[in-house]
């Protein structure tokens, strides 16, 4: 058990890093949310995975399980609002990517 | 953007609402005060229990009104219930491993294969709870950000940017979230 631990954890780190290296080679704003989902998504709920895998074969304390599964689901349920807040934030303020987009239907409609 | 103008009526919360919440609010109190291991093993401690139907209770009272609109027990029904999680276990975790994969893969590859654009995708969903689930889904997947959602002629669209555009329209919702909705359909309206 210990090894299923130990390899969630580190493709936790893995998807992490991939989180990390495409958030610094993205060209534009918006392109660079999307890699940083990597980091909030799998990098953070393998985590917690690990984490609950642990208590309950580990630790044996079942309550540490459930507060674990707890911060799991309310970050599941927040997390995609500061998503949409931000992303829709920035484009109202004018921000915009330097290279054309491939299709543009937010302000064709915006423009009305 | 009727959706946004569009005012929720806040009525005094009715009794089925109330219990509604209720019950939802007790389960969680179970999972936070340890009791459901408790309860599994026999031996849950009376005075906890009888704490936390008073304390739902009340929350209930309060806070029903911001949640239930209709049919209070609609959730409640064992076939979306069991949809519902089936979707939370199997499908959208497999979404999103496949998705954070994909993602990974890009930025880690070195002539950073992307083509990102804003495209408008119909969805078949109707209810706020669905509609809701179903953009942070597509928020929560790596390559994939919805930024509004409008209404046009009865139909709900959503205004996503997506990091590799290749379909739009209703190729678009197939290939962004067509898995997802089916299930999300057998839940919500």
């Amino acid at each position: 058990m210990r090894y299923v631990i130990d390899a969630l954890i580190v493709i936790s780190l893995f998807f992490a890093l991939a989180g990390v290296v495409g958030m610094l080679r993205m060209p534009d704003t918006f392109s660079r949310m999307q890699s940083a989902t990597n980091i909030t998504t799998l990098g953070v709920l393998g985590v917690i995975v690990g984490a609950i895998l642990y208590t309950v074969f580990v630790l044996h304390n079942y309550e540490m399980t459930v507060k674990l599964a707890i911060i799991g689901v309310f970050y599941i349920v927040t997390n995609p609002i500061s998503g949409h807040a931000l992303a829709k934030g920035a484009y109202k303020h004018g921000v915009r990517p330097e290279k054309e987009m491939e299709v543009n239907r937010y302000e064709e409609d915006l423009g009305e | 953007m009727k959706i946004d103008k569009e005012r929720i009526e806040l009525k005094k919360a009715r009794f089925p609402a109330v219990i509604s919440t209720a019950i939802a609010c007790f389960l969680f109190w179970l999972l936070i005060t340890g009791q459901l291991v408790m309860l599994l093993e026999g031996e849950p401690s009376w005075q906890v229990l009888v704490a936390g139907v008073l304390v739902s209770t009340g929350v209930a009272l309060f806070s029903a009104k911001f949640f239930i609109h209709s049919n209070p027990f609609y959730i409640w029904h064992p076939k979306r219930l069991a949809a519902g999680l089936f979707y939370c276990i199997c499908v959208f975790p497999w979404e999103l491993i496949k998705a954070n994969w994909d993602m990974a893969r890009r930025a880690f590859s070195p002539k950073l294969p992307i083509n990102p654009g804003i495209v408008k995708i119909p969805v078949e969903l109707e209810s706020d709870y669905g509609l809701m689930a179903l953009a942070n889904s597509i928020t929560l997947t790596p390559g994939t950000i919805t930024m509004e959602v409008t209404e046009q002629d009865g139909r709900n669209y959503f205004y996503v940017h997506w990091i590799d555009v290749t379909a739009d329209g209703e190729e678009g919702t197939q290939a962004i979230c067509g898995r997802m909705q089916k299930w999300l359909r057998r839940v919500w309206k």
